[in-house]
């Protein structure tokens, strides 16, 4: 699980190109969107695409999106229960 | 102050409810739907969804769709009239997209088989086709475009710059907008249901609306085009201001400008695109603007939303509205969204309509509103004063170029050096914060680079209330992403961010939520004209009172510039940038005035353009310098251009021609002018830049464009 929050914390910097941000410096409790990432809608969107084509996750409902996105911790847990099992 | 009425002369109209009027009242009378399961192109994954698509427009001679769709809709507007348009207005998003797309697709390399691609082509096709030899303008402000469009026009017919013109919108459905809507998760799979409670998004459609608009005496107009509101939201790239803000100000200023109340309206044709968002801020806006809303609806349920044609198509039927009082239902609705407190009519109703508020809003916050009315609804005495005719005088300057930002690139230029280059977007981009530009690439950065850094250069204290903005090819980096992660993934991960980027007004878009700009916000694009377009428009459109951005900017792409730009891939090594300038009506505290003498096509010669210039005696008398722009692709035409320009004028001032020191790019014109402006504000022309020719450093300095289309801008200290 946190090798999952550590390994989405690259991948946010990258497709969100958040310069300014360390990974060190990112809270996996803290308010994912909206918060002081500055991420928005537009952003939450490139996450479900990211989620979706780099983990065979999808999540296509609103509803189900603001409980997944709601941090880094919770998006991890959603993408750990809900993955194709490798066999 | 009076004004004479503007009349909607003739319309012409292709949509998926119809081609031509009759058809289409038809439909919107028996309350039928064009919304269907996409079939114009093929598809890698999943089921087509829902769209708004056209029958027809019929094959043309190797046009793109957007441009056939157009010409239909022109031919209906032009029937029967020899006389050609004054001017020719197109607003549009994708031009020749579907075709690029699949000419990208396949890899195909040659520039020739792009030549339709870019916006500008859809106008210059109709004006070749009418003989329009005035300005062939293209504006580009999303979802807006069509209504944007018309409001220049009717500013242009108001100042007399114009007694007809061939104005309104088109675009074709293509992969860009039909992946990337669904990117957003923008798109109804069921359908688009404009108002209901379970409205899940809008139908990606397509369509064209032209109308030809003239401020003389019209036998049997069809309507009068009595006003209209441009604004910005300023609060987001792609959501709309969550109160409607700036929709409410669109409408207000529409309703000033056609002097009349919000009583007087009969009837309101709403954006209702079908998305959660639009329609719950239209529908706040709208109840704060009517303490009684009249009857109302949108048609999108119907049509689907054609995008930058939208605006056009609906003014159309506003048309048809007060002509025949017939109000069109809102299709797809089985329960009214209870949260929207709007009535909305569920079936056609016979009504007399006089004055019609018809309401377009798109991506960049941009907003437009048109009032509508019936013959003699222009009121003789309206309460909005109109545009003073006075010039424009510049405040504060930018530029960007391969040598650097503006210190660098005039230093290059006056010391007659080449600073053709592709700009260094860290540079230009540098005064911005981190947050502002992380999801910005190439254009936009630069763009927002040049506002803050001509805004820096002007009185602080007076920030621009409005953006126009010109660019030849837009967010190349973002399109081509787009394209490219469509294809490359089957079309399974379309990037939204992407998406938004991709559209020609995202610059001027964020450049509006940098500056709090929420007036007016006009995206043109006109190949290597676009800058010229802009200054037209901020001329027409900005008050006495006003301080605006006007800004050309354009970037350079490895993989599309060569293929889109004819003038890129030559010889010419790759450059790109573009200049940035603070204007008001104010001369006090000034560095120079800005005119705009000429816009014209280049079949009509030189003869107009000195005549637009003041003729010979005037032009000896005020040209001290001509800097000539005259694109690689056009280089015969323009030399031919200008020997006879010089000629015709007889005057002996140097010439030259900047394209060579600042590079092929299609807003160079715009560093040009950042050139000139500086050369008359030091007063100096510099003996290095011209090379050793004497200049008086009291003259003004013509700014040419010459090829397809000539323009001319003298900069001068009055």
């Amino acid at each position: 699980m946190d090798n999952l929050i550590e390994e989405l914390k690259d991948k946010l910097i990258d497709i969100l190109n958040l310069t300014d941000v360390n990974p060190a410096d990112m809270d996996a409790d803290a308010r994912l969107v909206g918060g002081e990432l500055g991420i928005d809608s537009i952003d939450v969107l490139e996450m479900v695409v990211m989620v979706e084509k780099d983990y065979g996750v999808v999540i296509n409902s609103q509803e189900v999106g603001e409980k997944v996105f709601s941090s880094l911790r919770s998006l991890a847990a959603y993408i750990q229960e809900n993955r194709p099992r490798d066999t | 102050m009076s004004i004479a009425p503007v009349y909607i002369a003739a319309a012409g109209i292709i949509s998926p409810l119809g081609n031509g009027l009759e058809a289409t009242e038809r439909s919107l009378a028996t309350g039928s739907c064009g919304i269907a399961p996409l079939s114009l192109f093929a598809l890698a994954q999943n089921d087509p969804l829902p769209v708004g698509q056209v029958d027809g427009p019929g094959d043309g001679p190797d046009l793109p769709r957007t441009h056939r769709l157009a010409l239909a809709a022109a031919g209906q507007a032009m029937q029967g009239r020899e006389s050609p348009p004054d001017a020719v207005i197109v607003g549009t998003t994708t031009g020749g997209m579907l075709e690029s797309e699949e000419l990208l697709r396949a890899g195909v390399l040659d520039g020739a088989r792009y030549r339709y691609h870019g916006l500008g082509t859809v106008a210059a096709t109709i004006g070749r086709k009418y003989h329009c030899t005035g300005p062939m303008l293209t504006v580009s402000t999303a979802c807006s475009s069509g209504a944007v469009a018309l409001a220049l026009a009717l500013s242009m017919l108001r100042t007399g710059k114009a007694e007809r013109v061939l104005v309104g919108g088109v675009d074709s459905l293509c992969r860009l907008t039909y992946f990337g809507f669904h990117s957003l998760q923008l798109v109804d799979r069921n359908g688009c249901h404009p108002l209901d409670k379970n409205r899940q998004g809008m139908a990606v459609a397509e369509g064209a609306a032209m109308v030809l608009l003239t401020n003389r005496p019209s036998e049997d107009p069809l309507a009068e085009l009595v006003g209209a509101g441009l604004t910005c939201d300023a609060h987001h790239s792609a959501a709309p201001h969550p109160r409607g803000a700036g929709a409410l100000a669109a409408m207000e200023l529409a309703l000033a400008d056609a002097g009349i109340s919000p009583e007087d309206i009969d009837y309101v044709n709403l954006h209702g695109t079908g998305t959660r968002e639009n329609d719950l801020a239209e529908a706040r806006a709208v109840g704060a603007l009517f303490r009684d809303p009249p009857p109302l609806s949108s048609i999108k349920g119907a049509t689907g939303h054609s995008l930058a044609a939208a605006g056009a198509i609906e003014a159309v039927v506003a048309s048809l509205v007060v002509r025949n009082g017939l109000l069109p239902p809102n299709i797809g609705l089985e329960r009214v969204d209870p949260d929207l407190h709007l009535r909305p009519l569920r079936k056609p109703e016979q009504k007399d309509a006089r004055l019609v508020l018809s309401n377009s809003f798109g991506f960049g916050g941009n907003n437009g509103s048109l009032v509508i009315g019936g013959p003699g609804s222009t009121p003789v005495d309206p309460a909005a004063p109109h545009r003073p005719g006075k010039d424009l005088y510049i405040h504060g300057l930018a530029a960007a170029s391969g040598a650097g930002m503006i210190t660098a690139t005039m230093e290059g230029l006056l010391a007659g050096r080449q600073v053709a280059g592709c700009v260094d977007v860290d540079l230009a981009a540098a005064a911005l914060g981190a947050k502002t530009i992380r999801r910005l690439k190439r254009l936009p950065r630069m763009a927002l680079g040049l506002a803050r850094s001509a805004c820096d250069d002007a009185d602080p204290a007076v920030a621009p209330a409005s953006v126009f903005m010109g660019t030849g090819w837009g967010a190349l980096s973002e399109t081509n992403d787009f394209l490219e992660r469509l294809f490359a993934t089957d079309e399974r991960f379309p990037s939204p961010t992407d998406f938004v980027g991709s559209v020609h007004n995202s610059p001027a878009g964020q450049i509006a939520i940098m500056l709090g700009a929420t007036g007016a916000n006009i995206t043109t694009s006109g190949g290597d004209y676009s800058f010229e377009q802009a200054l037209f428009a901020a001329d027409l459109m900005i008050g006495e009172d006003e301080t605006t951005l006007v800004l050309g900017v354009d970037e350079y792409h490895h993989h599309l510039s060569p293929l889109f730009d004819p003038s890129v891939g030559g010889d010419a090594a790759p450059a790109d940038g573009g200049g940035g300038f603070v204007v008001s009506r104010t001369r006090a505290s000034s560095r120079c005035r800005v005119r705009l003498l000429y816009y014209g096509a280049g079949s009509a010669g030189t003869e107009p353009l000195v005549g637009g210039c003041g003729g010979p005696a005037g032009l000896q008398n005020r040209i001290g310098l001509v800097l000539a722009g005259i694109p690689a692709a056009d280089q015969r035409q323009g030399e031919e251009q200008l020997r006879q320009f010089l000629a015709q004028a007889e005057i002996g001032a140097p010439v030259i021609r900047y394209r060579q020191l600042i590079g092929e790019f299609a807003s160079a014109s715009a560093v040009a002018a950042v050139l000139a402006a500086t050369l008359v504000d030091r007063g100096d022309a510099g003996d290095p830049v011209t090379m050793g020719q004497p200049v008086d450093p009291h003259a003004g300095i013509l700014v040419l464009g010459l090829g397809a289309t000539i323009t001319a801008m003298e900069f001068d200290r009055p």
